[in-house]
């Protein structure tokens, strides 16, 4: 319940940002600088002494420019329930943030931003967008964390939320919420080597550096031209010799790729430790930049369990959350929408329990035991996987050379991949709960609160409705680009799940609508906060 | 209204009594998809033409009358035939806790939205609309994907009501 107005605070007025600001900004700004000036550069032309000086010239000016104009023009201030922020230099915008709509309050800290003494905060609502969201860059460390600690003070006294610890609002808040919770996970360097190893973005990586190289074959370098006669390429000798060092370059392509995996994993998620304090999660890591981060678990809308190749085999997952509201790819290591690593790394036996730290219908639910799709799910796998070859082969053979009907021979692997789709295809439903299970490389499970569902859809495609399937999608706000759904189902299954789907959510909304009510009625009291 | 679902959904007879419940669009709208639809002739002819002229060799290769009859022709029976199947394909109800969908002539899909997870309702009317007296019906939800519905076609009073109706029932449930 909203109690009383904070008293008059240092948050009053309207500050600035640190005066560092206009170096970080400039450093900013010259990345977007830097493309334009390179061309303007070399159109002015005259030696590489010239050019160069231009280009520094070019790029140092306008990045200091616009570095210092939003230094003396940015301005923020707390209202006792807003945040405001007025920025611009030629565009004057005028953002009030509703403290009770912020959901994820982070201060980020790169090398350089730790060594001059200097952070970044930024707020974030569920709305997502451009529109609700504030970043202030750069502001003094010890500012930064206490305007986070304020914010997040006052956000509860706004929301009402209630800490079984805490009775009343009162202004010892903004210390409680900076003092420790409960931990939930530590990460040694250890765990964060096998989660690198296991990653299957390793294997993306030795794509990326084989890619990489055929860049390098672009550059003006003379690599030394392998002395083959080329009438000699057609033996069989060469043509195994080819093999071989196509070979041995992606066996080097894959173990640099997980070397690197290992290393950025380890940079990244450095120190790991997750705690639960009253009614947020909070968290740490990363080595080179800091991140803390704290999401109250109220916007929780799912929790991803993750499992690639490798970590299957060894009983190991990763947990994601999703949260209500758009991550931008800025910051801390490319994340896409509303997911955030949750835990990077746990073994598969752990994972309820945390899950049940996060979503508390999860208490003491299993997350195995997942049911089959329909078996029809498995030919229609089987059709989508053979099509492509069958169709290449055959057009292959037809308009190239008949010696491509060799792809055929790929049928067998298609059939397996086939049968591992569908097998890694499940669903559950527990009390509050559904579940949802896809992938092949990176086994997902999706574990939905029924309290949090949005939207749910039926959908069936006309190769779909040939095989008697159809695919149930349930629509959280959860800001990612992916969306939790159960695939080829049977379609009455689909049609029964939808209506039961509903009706339970339907059920659950009732009974926190009315608890709320009876809440607000009575006197305030610490009560379990029904989630 | 009742819950369409005594009858085993999914089977033949279960979407006749389904369909029989539900509403439908404004017939008129497929008048308007019509034209929209005959719109896209000319841009279609003239994408064969551009196509035509960046393959072939001389400006006005043989094949390039058959090739825009064919294409015209396409477009032409899209335009004509594809409104009144998804018409048919339309249908849905505002029940008593949420909104029921049900579209698409290639892709079916059907969808739910309760009352209590809009977070608000516009009209939309472009000038083919307003000329024939029809509004779009826009349904914001904070979903991700199945986020924004849009239920085409109704007649202009009916969409007024419908939106005044559902502003009311919405939920302020808007903590997400």
């Amino acid at each position: 319940m909203p109690s009383e107005a904070p008293t008059a605070g240092p948050y009053d007025a309207r500050r600035k940002l640190h005066p560092a600001t206009v170096l970080f900004a400039a450093l900013d700004a010259a990345r977007a600088f830097f493309v334009p000036a390179l061309l303007a550069a070399f159109g002015i032309g005259g030696g590489t002494g010239t050019t160069g000086l231009w280009l520094v010239v070019l790029v140092a000016v306008p990045s200091v420019l616009s570095a210092a104009g939003k230094y003396l023009t940015f301005r923020y201030r707390l209202a006792p329930d807003e945040l405001i922020i007025d920025s611009g230099v030629i565009a004057r915008r005028h953002r009030v943030i509703p403290l009770r709509r912020l959901q994820n309050i982070d201060v980020k800290q790169t090398a350089v931003e730790r060594l001059v003494g200097v952070a970044e905060l930024r707020v974030e609502t569920a709305s997502g967008g451009r529109e609700t969201e504030a970043v202030l860059n750069v502001l003094a460390a010890d500012d930064a964390e206490a305007l986070r600690s304020e914010l997040i003070a006052r956000r509860h006294r706004l929301t009402g939320a209630r800490d079984a610890d805490v009775d009343a609002a009162s202004p010892a808040d903004a210390e409680r919420y900076a003092a420790p919770g409960v931990p939930l996970v530590r990460l040694a360097p250890r765990d964060l080597v096998i989660a690198g190893a296991t990653a299957n973005e390793a294997g993306l990586l030795a794509a990326g550096l084989a890619s990489l190289l055929e860049l390098v074959g672009e550059l003006p370098i003379q690599l030394p031209e392998p002395d083959v006669d080329p009438s000699a390429l057609t033996t069989g000798r060469a043509l195994m010799l080819a093999a071989a060092a196509v070979l041995a370059l992606i066996l080097l392509f894959v173990v640099v790729g997980w070397l690197v995996s290992i290393a950025g994993t380890l940079v990244r998620y450095w120190g790991f430790g997750l705690e639960r304090a009253g009614d947020e999660l909070r968290k740490e890591y990363g080595l080179l930049a800091r991140h803390t981060g704290s999401v109250p678990l109220e916007r929780v809308q799912a929790v991803r369990l993750e499992e690639s190749l490798l970590r299957r085999a060894f009983g190991l997952a990763a947990l994601k959350i999703e949260t209500a509201g758009l991550r931008l790819g800025r910051g801390a290591g490319g994340r896409r929408g509303g997911a955030e690593a949750f835990v990077p790394i746990t073994r598969t036996a752990a994972a309820p329990e945390l899950v049940a730290a996060v979503l508390p219908e999860a208490r003491g639910v299993r997350l195995a035991g997942l049911e089959r799709v329909h078996p029809r799910a498995r030919r229609r796998a089987a059709v989508r996987y053979s099509l492509p070859i069958l169709l290449g082969a055959a057009g292959l053979a037809a308009l190239v050379d008949p010696g491509w009907l060799l792809l055929l021979g790929l049928l067998p692997l298609a059939w397996l991949l086939a049968e591992a789709h569908y097998r890694s295809l499940g669903w559950a439903r527990r009390p509050g709960l559904l579940l949802a299970r896809a992938g092949v490389l990176t086994r997902v499970t999706w574990i939905v609160p029924l309290r949090k569902l949005q939207t749910l859809h039926v959908r069936a495609t006309p190769f779909q409705r040939r095989h008697g399937l159809a695919t149930l999608i349930a629509d959280t706000a959860a800001g990612g680009a992916d969306v939790a759904r159960v695939i080829d189902l049977d379609r009455a299954v689909a049609a029964r799940l939808l209506r039961e789907l509903n009706d339970e959510a339907r059920a659950i909304r009732a009974y926190a609508g009315s608890s709320l009510a009876s809440r607000s009625s009575t006197a305030s009291t610490s009560s379990e906060v029904l989630r | 209204m009742s819950d369409p679902g005594v009858v085993p959904a999914g089977t033949a007879a279960g979407r006749e009594r389904d369909d029989a419940e539900l509403r439908r669009l404004h017939p008129r709208v497929v008048r308007a998809w019509r034209v929209t639809g005959l719109l896209w002739l000319p841009i279609v002819g003239a994408g064969v033409l551009a196509l035509a002229t960046l393959l072939a060799d001389e400006v006005m290769p043989w094949w390039l009358a058959p090739a825009e009859a064919v294409a015209l022709g396409a477009a032409l029976l899209l335009a004509l035939v594809g409104p009144p199947l998804r018409y048919r394909a339309w249908r849905f109800a505002v029940r008593q806790t949420d909104v029921f969908l049900r579209r698409g002539v290639l892709v079916h899909v059907t969808s739910i939205v309760p009352h209590a997870r809009i977070q608000h309702v516009d009209t939309q009317r472009g000038p083919l609309a307003r000329w024939l007296g029809l509004a779009d019906l826009v349904l914001f939800t904070a979903g991700t994907r199945g986020a924004v519905l849009t239920i085409p076609g109704l007649a202009a009073a009916e969409a007024e009501a419908l939106r005044d109706r559902l502003a009311a029932l919405a939920g302020l449930d808007d903590a997400v």
